[in-house]
């Protein structure tokens, strides 16, 4: 890739930071970031990561580009909306417009228990963009296993929060916040409303975390947990409390038993479920009594927005996907290298992912959501024959699952 | 200057029981005989002239050392530095009128069944009033709450609340007994020819009750705390216990003690103590 100038000159500014200077620049280029959804927050941690230099930038997002986003995250444009482009795709060729010395690496993917560890593999920091408590305790617990620091934010409305979360150092997400016994707090960005520039504020102070920890500067890192608010504006600071004895994740003895593991390999990682409700799919809803037989398939709803995404199991290519959706009466909206997009003769809102995961949108059921997705994109195909595959990799992935975590226990 | 918490008979005016005396006179006697919260409800005068007898009503509370409540309007307790506002359940939400009048002044809500209470207390009120407990001529189209409603709200409360409606110095033994410690007069005051005697009687039954009273277990150990800004007393004897005060226990908050996160896993363990300031945040999740 060609460059505009030296690295010397592009980060010259920055280098003349003196807790920064030639050394920390250096270590940038070396470090690897992982961003956690890149929706509002994300977008700007991405766009600071980038333009301050790091090396690496991993950036994983289960969501694609709708005009509703443009209003705060900062790396989409209309064409992106127009094109429904995959938010992590999207953000990947901004990013990589913005710095082309450095490497982008976008996986249009939810978090899951199942997953998160394997992305945060190589990684030295987590950014926090996500929008909900699921996700984020499945890369807590996954950056408090591999001793990778998170560094969470939230924003709603005009208000936010941020922390940095450190294995050996302060107490993990589950501890501050109950695992998932917990209600998902009512207030989130869908239901309550955001502003801009709480968004900007708070990626401000995740980014300006990153930076002490990634440049060799891990003493100058605020160890508070941070509440802001940018409209009646406030500003509150409380001491973040250290690891809690017992806790799998940042108990003392435990992260000195890990870190003495960490030279081993590492197994596929999986813990505790996680707050957001999962639901298991068994096609009653269509009254055909053949159950049985059926691809099973998971159905997540997102907090608060008439969404429910629906893991059917069946990767197949966005022209497959479009093929099936006409062929089933829906309306093509959209499609591109990642998904394609449609809308059924009820007025439901259907994007399919390469990945098998389908977002259904103005339909807040699990089982209806699912049952739509049989209908409309499985459609008159025999799950029994033709997906013998989709239902293989299902039950892999299951037994995969128990593996680890019975390696785990 | 009095707390709320301090506060046990409320006398609200009512110019029209006392045709022939004047607003200022009754109510300095009434303070003189015992009261130690009064309110000024008038819901006849135009505002300019609300304003004239708030402002009057603050300088004498002020000397006397009581807290003053204006009824109805936050504009009007603002206006005259009055220590709060009460609302009625077709007044403005407490909510709204927090934003207006900040932190630091009182919310009392008048409630007339125990589900109101609760909402009240969620809300955020500082007192409730709780009736009436008897008909009155006050509000004579409501039917009474009874006694039973104030042995609910005695158990279920933990805001203080003022037993109110067709109190007078007959009847509030058997108020008391029923399990209030705080009483709310008007016409047994403000009607009387002598409110400075109806309310030194009232204010006796209400003592010699308190000082029969065994001192519950649960009243000693009452903790005095700062939760989210404001003062406030409390039974809870852990972190765990004030958040199910809060009917905060099973939601995704962010507790601190005394300027240090607590975590979820510990809220059963950390006691909370007399002085202890408690921050309950809620947890900012979008992104």
């Amino acid at each position: 890739m060609s460059k505009l100038a030296g690295d010397r000159e592009r980060y010259a500014r920055q280098m003349r930071f003196a807790p920064i200077g030639a050394a920390g620049q250096d270590r940038l280029k070396d470090a690897r970031v992982l961003i956690v959804g890149v929706g509002a927050l994300g977008s700007s941690l991405a766009e600071q990561m980038a333009r301050a230099g790091a090396g690496e930038i991993r950036i994983v997002d289960r969501d694609f580009v709708e005009p509703s986003n443009l209003q705060r995250q900062s790396l989409f444009d209309e064409e992106d909306a127009r094109e429904a482009l995959p938010k992590a795709v999207a953000a990947a060729a901004k990013l990589r417009r913005i710095n082309g010395g450095i490497r982008v690496t976008p996986e249009v993917a939810d978090v899951t228990p199942r997953n998160a560890d394997a992305l945060l593999a190589g990684m030295d920091l987590a950014l926090d963009g996500t929008d909900n408590a699921a996700c984020r305790l499945a890369v807590s617990d996954a950056c408090f296993r591999r001793g990778v620091p998170l560094i969470y934010g939230g924003v709603t409305g005009s208000a936010g929060s941020s922390a940095a979360l450190v294995p050996g150092e302060t107490a993990c997400f589950r501890c501050l916040l109950g695992g998932e016994e917990t209600a998902e707090s009512d207030r989130n960005c869908e239901t309550a409303g955001v502003i801009y520039p709480a968004v900007a504020f708070v990626a401000a102070l995740q980014a300006a975390e990153a930076l002490k920890w990634l440049t060799g500067n891990r003493d100058a890192l605020r160890r508070s947990w941070l509440n802001a608010d940018v409209w009646r504006f406030a500003v509150r600071e409380s001491r973040m409390p250290a690891g809690q004895d017992g806790c799998p994740y940042c108990g003392a003895r435990e992260a000195e038993r890990r870190a003495l593991e960490r030279s081993l390999p590492l197994s596929a990682a999986s813990g505790p479920d996680s707050g957001e409700t999962r639901f298991r799919g068994s096609g009653a809803d269509e009254g055909g009594g053949e159950a049985e037989g059926r691809l099973p398939m998971e159905a997540t709803v997102l907090c608060g927005r008439e969404t429910v995404q629906v893991a059917t199991g069946l990767a197949r290519s966005p022209r497959e996907q479009e093929g099936i959706l006409r062929a089933s009466g829906c309306r093509v909206t959209a499609v591109n290298a990642f998904l394609a997009r449609a809308v059924t003769p009820g007025g439901i809102r259907l994007t399919a992912f390469a990945d098998g995961r389908v977002l259904v949108q103005g339909e807040a059921d699990a089982q209806v959501a699912i049952g739509l997705c049989r209908r409309y994109l499985i459609g008159s195909a025999d799950p029994e024959r033709t997906d013998g595959r989709g239902t293989d990799r299902r039950i892999s992935r299951e037994e995969e699952g128990r593996d680890s975590h019975a390696n785990d226990s | 200057m009095r707390t709320i918490h301090e506060c046990k008979l409320y006398v609200v005016s009512g110019e029209n029981y006392h045709p022939d005396r004047g607003l200022l006179e009754v109510m300095e006697a009434a303070i003189r005989g015992g009261a130690d919260i009064v309110q000024l409800r008038d819901k006849a005068s135009p505002k300019r002239e609300l304003l004239r007898k708030a402002r009057a009503m603050r300088e004498l509370t002020r000397r006397l050392g009581t807290l003053f409540i204006v009824n109805d309007h936050p504009d009007i307790a603002l206006a005259a530095e009055a220590d709060g506002v009460h609302l009625g359940q077709d007044d403005l939400p407490v909510a709204s009128a927090r934003q207006m009048l900040g932190p630091d002044r009182l919310i009392g809500v008048s409630t007339h069944a125990l589900p109101q209470a609760i909402a009240a207390e969620r809300a955020g009120a500082d007192y409730i009033g709780a009736g009436p407990v008897y008909p009155t001529g006050t509000k004579p189209d409501r039917p009474a709450a009874t006694l039973s409603y104030i042995s609910e709200a005695a158990r279920a409360v933990r805001i203080p609340f003022f037993a109110i409606g067709g109190i007078h110095p007959g009847n509030a033994e058997d108020v008391l007994a029923a399990g209030a410690s705080r009483l709310c007069a008007v016409s047994a005051v403000v009607g009387s020819p002598d409110p400075e005697e109806a309310c030194r009687r009232l204010r006796g039954y209400i003592d010699r009750r308190q000082a029969s009273r065994p001192p519950s277990p649960s009243a000693a150990a009452r903790a005095r705390l700062t939760v989210n800004g404001r003062a406030v007393e409390t039974p809870a004897a852990t972190l765990l216990e004030l958040a199910a005060e809060y009917r905060l226990a099973d939601r995704r908050v962010v507790a601190e003690r005394n300027g240090e996160v607590v975590p979820r896993a510990s809220w059963p363990d950390v006691p909370v103590r007399e002085g202890d300031r408690i921050e309950f945040v809620h947890f900012v999740g979008g992104g």
